[in-house]
């Protein structure tokens, strides 16, 4: 269900409760509002027929005639006001109260018409006295009843109202938190995934999609998470491409050297061939030999660091990675005038990594160092392990600028540079996500002047990571 | 031929001092090889040599600074400079710095000699 949607069930809902207790309180409204004037009806009746009982009584008690013409009229202008609010009284105390009322009135008016025609007036006394009794006290009773009626409805709807708010209220608070609480829990999957994109690792949201506005917003951040790591796999790709063509300039020296020796040893070979001893030829023919793998050693490593990605998690050593990555830079050591000094431990356990991605790490951590310096600079490389320690440590240190303290946060950000155009901003990036695949840490030391230090952790390989 | 004449080649690779050793002693010339620029300047400076062959990139000192020093102190000695990677731009730094020739790697022997030959003989 979509978010408006379920807002608009919300509100609906609301008015739907208050248009309840507004008809609920109409409803008993009225309701009081009969008995009322039901109780103001029956007090005029009991006042009328209080005066009745006094004629009635000054009649017997001292023969005055026109008292009975009194009770008469009484008589009929109750008995048209009986008529008149039939409806009234009906409503108010049901039929049978009032065929029961109107029962005792005409008995007790029969009783009246009987006197003028009896004889003597003494002889009807009990009978109307009965019948006059009889009606004032139905009179009074139901009016009586009615009343405690009144009350007890208004009680009765003063504790529907307290219930209808209680329970209106506790509808709107669940309600209100059930909703919130699944919209806060998708706005934070959402806002995770963007904090995740925005460090550089194009996660995408896994939990089910609903079908709601948030699910599109879900679909769309996850497209462009998808778009996001296409785009920067290009962009790898072709800052890759750039790094080699640097580094295939550097390479084609190296490759120089020994391309020289072999050529200087044919050279030498075919013209003094008479000359030579044998076992200078055979020296010879070796340092050919062995110049002709230095060449292929160089090829395969520049091979390996232009093979796209591929997940080639193998056991090695990561002396000899960091000595072959070392060989693509070489050459740029010497254009920069830099001097670079290693200290690799021995014996250091092996490690379950993908050789090319490391070396790539290496590669681009010395040319950001040699970058950073100026000729005379010292680059140094370190690896450190502890026994029992689950980490390797890897230490690529320069001698250069440093790096200002407030960049130092966002070094690993993706697009982050400090080289301006020179840089893509993606280098660094790359570095961090190789070593978050591998599990490990990369962090960064930096002072200006005095130079920058990358730490790498790589974990040690143990039996249980096949 | 070249009797008497005293060569020094500097390059930290070592096969290339072996060959110009191996190539240029039948002749008559006197080799002497070195690996690092620095020990090579010593020497120098201990003794006259003719002509000095030096790689362009070394680890310790830089070709074109060992061939500044050597045309300060002594002017008379030839240098021919070498490089494993030829371009127009470390030429013509080779020749602003006053080398007296520029080769690029892989060296032709043969060609080596005879400029080696001219230099000295003139």
């Amino acid at each position: 269900m979509k978010v408006v949607h379920k807002i608009i069930i919300g509100n609906a809902l609301a008015i739907i409760s208050i248009a309840l207790v507004a008809v609920f309180s109409y409803h008993e409204f009225n309701l009081i509002q009969d008995k009322l004037h039901f109780v103001e009806i029956a007090d005029t009746f009991n006042a009328s027929l209080l005066k009745m009982r006094l004629s009635e009584k000054n009649y017997f008690l001292y023969g005055d005639k026109s008292a009975v013409l009194r009770i008469k009229n009484e008589l009929v202008k109750n008995g048209e006001m009986i008529q008149s609010l039939k409806f009234n009284i009906i409503k108010s105390v049901g039929r049978q109260e009032f065929d029961k009322l109107l029962g005792f009135f005409n008995n007790y008016k029969n009783e009246i018409l009987k006197i003028e025609t009896a004889g003597s007036p003494k002889s009807m006394e009990a009978d109307v006295r009965d019948a006059g009794h009889a009606l004032k006290r139905f009179s009074e009773n139901i009016t009586r009843l009615e009343r405690k009626k009144v009350n007890k409805i208004i009680s009765a709807s003063r504790k529907t109202l307290l219930y209808f708010f209680c329970i209106i209220i506790f509808t709107a608070i669940a309600a209100t938190y059930l909703f919130f609480s699944k919209l806060f829990r998708s706005l934070r999957k959402i806002e995770k995934t963007a904090k995740a994109i925005s460090k550089g690792s194009f996660e995408k949201i896994n939990e089910k999609i609903s079908n709601d506005e948030f699910g599109s917003v879900m679909l769309a951040v996850n497209s462009m998470s998808e778009e996001l790591q296409n785009r920067e796999d290009q962009l790898v790709q072709s800052k890759k491409l750039a790094s080699l063509g640097i580094l295939t300039a550097g390479v084609a020296h190296e490759l120089g050297n020994p391309l020289n020796n072999i050529s200087m040893i044919a050279q030498t070979y075919l013209t003094l061939y008479d000359k030579l001893p044998d076992e200078d030829r055979l020296d010879y023919v070796n340092t050919v030999l062995s110049e002709a793998e230095r060449i292929k050693d160089i090829v395969q490593d520049l091979l390996d660091f232009s093979k796209p990605k591929g997940k080639d998690f193998n056991i090695a050593s990561l002396n000899s990675v960091i000595r072959n990555s070392h060989r693509l830079v070489n050459n740029m050591l010497h254009v920069s005038g830099i001097k670079s000094e290693f200290d690799l431990q021995k014996d250091l356990p092996p490690v379950f990594i993908d050789k090319n991605k490391i070396q790539e790490v290496i590669v681009n951590l010395e040319t950001n160092a040699i970058q950073a310096m100026s000729p005379g600079g010292m680059l140094f490389v370190k690896t450190r392990y502890k026994e029992n320690d689950k980490y390797i440590t890897i230490e690529v240190k320069d001698t250069g600028k440093g790096i200002e303290t407030e960049y130092l946060n966002n070094i690993f950000d993706p697009f982050f540079s400090t080289k301006g155009t020179e840089g893509t901003g993606l280098g660094l990036s790359i570095v961090y996500g190789i070593i978050e695949k591998h599990k490990g840490k990369i962090n960064v030391k930096s002072e200006i002047g005095v130079g920058t230090t990358f730490i790498i952790e790589l974990p040690v390989y143990t039996l249980k990571e096949d | 031929m070249g009797s008497g004449y005293r060569i020094m080649a500097i390059d930290d690779e070592n096969i290339v001092g072996k060959m110009i050793k191996a190539n240029f002693e039948p002749d008559g010339y006197i080799v002497e090889v070195f690996l690092n620029a620095k020990p090579a300047l010593e020497r120098l400076n201990e003794e006259k040599f003719d002509l000095v062959i030096t790689d362009l990139k070394m680890k310790d000192i830089d070709g074109m600074e060992v061939l500044q020093t050597i045309k300060k102190e002594s002017p008379e000695t030839k240098v021919i400079m070498v490089t494993a990677f030829a371009s127009m731009d470390t030429s013509i730094k080779a020749f602003r710095g006053k080398a007296d020739d520029f080769f690029a790697k892989p060296i032709k022997i043969a060609d080596l000699k005879a400029c080696v030959k001219k230099l000295l003989d003139k």
